[in-house]
């Protein structure tokens, strides 16, 4: 916080604030202040005290409503089947590690988790892919149509993707003949095509714009330098631009892996459940709720289980994030 | 190495034409300057020869072969960038080997040339390197060793040393022209700064609006320009422009009359013409005997003395009625060169002298050169 050097000043009491104060003081020896007033007082003399306190209040608010949820999900899965209608706030009713293993053996999770994980990889790349080509295109040339045709791509994301279901479930349960060799079915239900390409299309907006906005960063000399010595447009985009946009592609790409890994509409409607169809994560955690029993420690296992994989991904790009923008790249 | 040849070369933008049917011969192994105010077109033609735009109309051969509709790695040349344009997320040597890489060479291939055209430019020791941590002058450096790195047919530079401070530039300058003997490449090279044109071209190609004015080694450039604005362009101080008209005997304006036989010259009685002449072809009537053949005396009156050390410049007025403008160059107005121990002072009343030899006569209409010499 900025706050250190006033606070010096205040210390060695040449603040004026505190003068003031002290004056305060001398002129009226007589009042008797109640506790709220003082601390009011106190707070007017010496506002740094006033936002550090306001500071840090906010910082343990966000921090608390955060990270909570977590510790109670903690809480719910350490809590034995038993006990769960007696689960505290603050402390599990009993102690049962055993869920983090139940959750594998009841249900093969990991099978779960490993579907979205695969959808959710081959969409990052494929919007990263197409993303950044869309990117270079609306970021770096100049063309007639350039505006209309961000602004269709822009419509796309306006629309609810629940509007494009209907259209597209009949369409994946079509069988097509040039698909037999393919898939087994010739049709894309249960496949992790049905996930991976609604949910690519859905987030490719975003990351268009995001990439857009760096790739148009970047000085044209570097491109025209990259072209001269011997790259194509295309080569100058991937072994200039993209580099250098490092950052912007990180974000990009962990926006869309975290979007479509936790994504709940298409996952939970374009497959039939089962892990052997490619049924994401969130159908697993759905199938700890039976007919006659909802085992909620189990599903608060499994929920610890998913965000894993994630947080650890983040984790790691986070680093890339930073020494991306740490390194100055850009900078001429 | 190779010659470049450009033939009707013409860019047109929207409603803007950038270049205007340039045709231009470069031969192998020459040093040719693209010159010419801001937005004159001359990086644009630059562009074309990379292969950076496409031309509009016309077509474009290096070494004989036509490039015109090739893209830039096809064409067998490297640049040279204004704003230095290194790549920033690789070191010196992935910098310089960038082009050979791509190239697929042997990697031993690749370590020599760039051994060798470290050692050019001398950036020995500096081969792991960000170009962050370099200074501007290091940069250029690297930039021009990953030019050369490849032997390419032909350089193209465009403004290389415009980023950089007045001392270090005039360094670079010479180190440049010590390469272009090194390597006996054909280079272009652009800039608006006429003293670069000057001091290291074979020949300057003149451009203003998109057309091309002159192309003509420095000094023809110099002391026979083509038109008004080349006269103008080219020489620091610039020359002096008086306009007036042909009449029987000469040349007269509102100040000033000049003794010629104007058929002897082409031009006729009543023909709107400009005369002009260069700072240091003017003398002061005592020292009349300096110039070839001077004319007969005007009257001035000296405004402001600029003393240069190795010279005085002195702005005059014909008349103490005229109004000086900002920059001295107005109607009615003459900057001379003198020798540095002339002794004038302001408010002086002087008679002056042209030298003949070196007076220059223009068509206004056309801006075409008349005659560079009135003997």
């Amino acid at each position: 916080m900025s706050a250190d050097p006033t606070a010096d000043e205040s210390a060695d009491g040449d603040d004026p604030t505190v003068e003031m104060a002290e004056q305060a003081k001398a002129d009226e020896p007589e009042l008797d202040r109640g506790l709220v007033e003082a601390w009011a007082a106190k707070m007017i003399s010496n506002p740094d005290r006033a936002y550090r306190a306001t500071f840090y209040v906010a910082t343990i608010f966000f921090l608390v409503t955060t990270l909570f949820p977590f510790y109670w999900l903690l809480v719910v899965a350490l809590t034995p089947r038993n006990n769960l209608s007696e689960v505290g706030v603050f402390l599990p009713a009993g102690f049962n590690p055993a869920a983090f293993i139940e959750v594998f053996q009841t249900l093969p999770f990991h099978r779960y988790v490993f579907n979205s994980f695969l959808i959710a990889t081959i969409a990052t790349v494929a919007v990263l892919l197409v993303g950044s080509l869309a990117g270079y295109v609306f970021g770096r040339l100049r063309f007639r149509g350039r505006n209309a045709m961000l602004l269709l791509v822009l419509v796309t994301s306006f629309f609810p993707p629940a509007a494009f279901f209907i259209p597209l479930n009949r369409l994946f349960n079509t069988n097509v003949d040039v698909l037999r060799p393919l898939i087994s079915a010739g049709s894309l239900y249960n496949t992790p095509y049905a996930i991976f390409i609604p949910l690519s299309a859905i987030f490719l907006p975003l990351s268009i714009f995001i990439l857009m906005t760096f790739y148009s960063q970047i000085p044209d000399g570097l491109e025209d330098a990259a072209r001269v010595e011997g790259t194509t447009r295309l080569g100058a985009l991937f072994r200039v631009i993209v580099p250098l946009s490092a950052p912007g592609v990180a974000t990009a790409g962990v926006l869309t892996f975290i979007s479509v890994y936790n994504e709940y509409f298409f996952s939970s409607l374009m497959t039939d459940g089962r892990p052997g169809s490619w049924a994401p994560m969130l159908e697993g955690i759905l199938r700890f709720q039976g007919e006659f029993e909802v085992l909620y420690n189990l599903m608060a296992a499994a929920s610890i289980v998913a965000v894993l994989p994630v947080a650890i991904l983040v984790v790691v790009a986070q680093e890339k994030i930073v020494s991306g923008l740490t390194t100055g790249a850009v900078k001429e | 190495m190779a010659s470049v040849t450009l033939e009707g070369i013409t860019k047109r933008y929207e409603d803007v034409t950038a270049v205007d049917d340039m045709n231009l011969e470069i031969e192998d192994g020459e040093f040719v300057t693209f010159v010419g105010p801001s937005g004159c077109g001359k990086s644009t033609t630059m562009e074309t020869i990379a292969g950076l735009t496409l031309p509009t109309e016309g077509t474009i051969e290096i070494g004989g072969r036509d490039v015109t509709n090739l893209p830039p790695k096809d064409r067998g040349i490297s640049m040279v960038f204004q704003n230095i344009a290194l790549f920033p997320h690789m070191d010196v040597y992935d910098n310089i080997s960038f082009g050979l890489r791509l190239r697929k060479y042997e990697q031993e291939e690749v370590d020599r040339r760039v051994e060798e055209a470290a050692d050019i430019v001398q950036l020995e020791g500096m081969m792991d390197r960000m170009p962050s941590e370099m200074s501007g002058g290091q940069r250029q450096r690297v930039a021009i060793a990953r030019a050369i790195v490849r032997n390419p047919d032909a350089f193209l530079m465009d403004e290389p040393l415009a980023n950089l401070d007045a001392e270090l530039r005039v360094h670079m300058r010479t180190q440049l022209q010590r390469l272009h003997r090194e390597l006996d490449t054909t280079i272009i090279y652009v800039t608006h700064d006429q003293a670069q044109a000057m001091t290291m071209s074979d020949r300057i190609a003149v451009i203003n609006s998109g057309v091309l004015q002159q192309v003509a080694p420095p000094l023809e450039c110099y002391n026979e320009p083509a038109n008004l604005f080349v006269a103008g362009f080219i020489g620091s101080p610039a020359m002096n422009f008086i306009e007036g008209e042909v009449v029987d005997d000469g040349f007269e304006s509102v100040y000033t009359q000049i003794d010629f036989d104007p058929e002897t010259h082409g031009v006729s009685p009543g023909q709107e013409i400009t005369v002009g002449i260069r700072p240091e072809d003017v003398f002061l009537e005592a020292d009349s005997r300096k110039a070839a053949s001077p004319t007969k005396a005007f009257d001035a009156v000296v405004d402001v003395i600029e003393p240069m050390g190795k010279e005085v410049n002195a702005y005059l007025l014909f008349d103490r009625d005229v109004e000086a403008s900002a920059e001295g160059r107005g109607e009615g107005q003459l900057l001379i060169n003198l020798a540095p121990d002339t002794e004038i002072a302001e408010g002086d009343d002087i008679r002056i002298v042209m030298d003949r030899e070196n007076v220059h006569l223009f068509d206004r209409a056309s801006g075409d050169a008349i005659t560079h010499s009135l003997e």
